[in-house]
């Protein structure tokens, strides 16, 4: 059965940075803009954590916005 | 010669069929017959009127620290539960090498609001490895238990201060695998992890820090036991919800194992939530992957005052450092007007009229009569005050011993959590047994079922509501030989009045060690309890019968 279409994500490696997660996740933008969209997408890492923007190994990182 | 005949009920086995009239005997701790039983047995118990049904199973406790000197779980036993699953949220009292333990008495304190008395207080602190935490529990057991051994602290054990910093080694991981091997073997039902909690310092816990590939390798090893992975999500986000369900889903087929998450809450304010999950949970589960939900049966509410710190304050955390200080330099904070003045501001332009407004304010402690009743926004607007001032200072007028009920919280829509409850694929239970004790009661949530979703609203069948909750619990678990009433199975049997079956109103009660309290609800309706065919629980009172087992 196929799944619905859902809200795209990947997982951290080892030791990721936000710059080297977001070129991985999105290698077609821009460096700043991917960082920044990243950042943008995932408030529950960059905005509502502290320290803000620690990364987990066991984080969900949307690479996308919301769907609906 | 039977041990015991259970006579003249309503039996209700657990399989959903359709209850009938009959007995049911016991021998040797398991059911020896269902139907018209004849012969003679050493004793007898009237179910003239009654619902004979299987013990309850509660798949979501943190009561490992109150079996080492409670071995009844109380009060959940009296409510008809025969076993617990605690463990829970990647916490567990063992594997915990000596010098860890403030670590996780901290962790304890924090998550689940357990005062730290218990830790210390009332029982002696002598086992490491899991089989050592399984032999202290079973001395004193009246009831079931399957325990979870948790992430954070197998992390603990091979990481040490590690655990908390970084993602682990191959070399980590592959000793994390041999410590849950040994611990599975050890009759531990399964591993938990959390993606949510924090410690006492604001720290997330352990288990947050392990990657994906950390969680597979262990899985891996829960596969060769048939073992559960249970773990709560970021519950308040239900993308990031949706997410874990497809990594639990790929672990569930990967390794062949079932997975369960919870808590699923339902709220009116975000009325889409609850049913998206449920719908990706139904396209995983016709993929193959076994992905529970767990779901209370009660609403939420929060009852607190400001003797300590409460799950209530939880975003605001200036309150939480004031109110976790010792009582003499809590009551300094509370008179220093700059410091309230903070606090105050924290709660924004409204002063609390939207987060506090609506308290009310409870009885049985020492709260002023006249404001027994009344909402904390009322109240407020007669003194000209804004709702965090009144609260800090009506507190401070009585002793901080006034109590306050945020009622309402969520997942109190009968009609639309009834359906959801009576879903063939959302686990009944999340009742967070043992935890959040100062907080709300935990206990009564399966007479909650049965007074709300049974007979007030016709939601479940009798049948179903007692399938859910025994049965198809024991199922999913993989708790062999429980769950039903079949010969052959282990006799843990709850005998109640199905017209009066509930929970008692919620009241506090200091039987926690150091006297400290505890929100509790008694039982309405439960005539008997047994477990493994000894009479736990008859006509209001415990007995001295200890049959319960460690049961995986």
């Amino acid at each position: 059965m196929d799944l619905t279409p859902q809200r795209r994500f990947v997982t951290p490696l080892a030791g990721e940075r936000v710059e080297d997660l977001a070129a991985r996740a999105l290698p077609d933008e821009p460096l700043g803009s991917a960082v920044d969209q990243i950042r943008s997408w995932n408030l529950h890492i960059f905005a509502m954590r502290k320290p803000a923007g620690l990364i987990l190994g066991s984080d969900v990182v949307f690479v996308e916005p919301p769907r609906r | 010669m039977f041990d015991v005949i259970v006579r003249n009920g309503l039996v209700v086995d657990g399989s959903g069929e359709k209850a009938f009239k009959g007995d049911v005997a016991v021998k040797d701790g398991l059911i020896a017959a269902v139907g018209e039983v004849s012969g003679p047995a050493r004793r007898e118990i009237d179910a003239g009127g009654r619902v004979i049904a299987p013990g309850f199973i509660d798949p979501h406790t943190h009561f490992d620290v109150q079996l080492l000197w409670d071995g009844a779980a109380r009060p959940a036993l009296e409510h008809g539960v025969t076993c617990i699953v605690p463990g829970n949220c990647s916490l567990s009292l063992a594997p915990l090498k000596a010098a860890d333990r403030p670590k996780v008495v901290g962790m304890f304190q924090q998550i689940e609001e357990m005062p730290p008395e218990a830790f210390t207080q009332a029982f002696d602190w002598s086992w490491e490895d899991f089989a050592g935490y399984r032999d202290a529990i079973a001395r004193n057991l009246s009831i079931n238990v399957a325990p979870l051994v948790g992430h954070s602290v197998i992390r603990l054990w091979v990481m040490g201060e590690a655990a908390q910093q970084r993602t682990a080694t191959p070399a980590e991981i592959a000793a994390m695998q041999d410590l849950l091997r040994e611990c599975l073997a050890a009759g531990a039902v399964g591993l938990s992890t959390s993606f949510v909690d924090l410690d006492e310092h604001g720290r997330p816990v352990p288990s947050r820090f392990a990657d994906f590939a950390e969680l597979d390798a262990l899985s891996a090893v829960l596969g060769e036991f048939g073992r559960m992975l249970q773990c709560v999500p970021e519950f308040y986000d239900v993308d990031i919800t949706i997410a874990r369900i497809d990594q639990l889903s790929e672990l569930s087929l990967k390794h062949a194992i079932p997975t369960t998450f919870s808590p699923v809450f339902d709220n009116t304010s975000t009325p889409d939530n609850a049913p998206r999950i449920l719908a990706r949970v139904e396209e995983q589960f016709a993929r193959g992957a076994r992905v529970w939900p767990q779901m209370q049966t009660r609403p939420i509410d929060i009852s607190f005052s400001l003797l300590r710190p409460s799950l209530f304050f939880a975003r605001l955390p200036r309150w939480v450092r004031v109110l976790r200080q010792p009582l003499e330099a809590r009551l300094h904070s509370l008179n220093d007007p700059d410091t309230v003045a903070k606090m105050v501001e924290d709660l924004g332009p409204d002063g609390g009229r939207k987060m506090m407004g609506g308290l009310i304010v409870r009885g049985g402690d020492a709260a002023p009569a006249e404001m027994v009743g009344r909402t904390l926004g009322e109240i407020a607007a007669e003194r000209g005050q804004v709702p965090a001032q009144a609260l800090i200072d009506i507190s401070l007028a009585h002793g901080l011993d006034v109590a306050f009920l945020a009622a309402d919280m969520g997942h109190e829509d009968t009609d639309r959590i009834g359906p959801m409850l009576a879903h063939p694929l959302v686990h009944i239970g999340a009742s967070d047994g043992g935890a959040h004790i100062a907080s709300f009661s935990t206990y009564g949530d399966t007479g909650y079922l049965f007074s709300e979703f049974v007979r007030k609203s016709g939601r479940l069948s009798l049948e179903h509501a007692v399938r859910k909750i025994t049965a198809e619990t024991a199922d999913i678990w993989g708790l062999k030989g429980r769950g039903r009433l079949t010969p052959g199975h282990a006799a843990d049997i709850v005998v109640f009045d199905p017209a009066t079956i509930d929970r008692a109103e919620e009241r506090p009660v200091f039987d926690m060690p150091g006297e400290g309290m505890r929100y509790v609800r008694d039982a309405r309706g439960v005539d008997a309890v047994l477990v493994n065919g000894e009479v736990a629980y008859l006509g209001g009172a415990y007995t001295d019968a200890k049959s319960g087992v460690v049961c995986v």
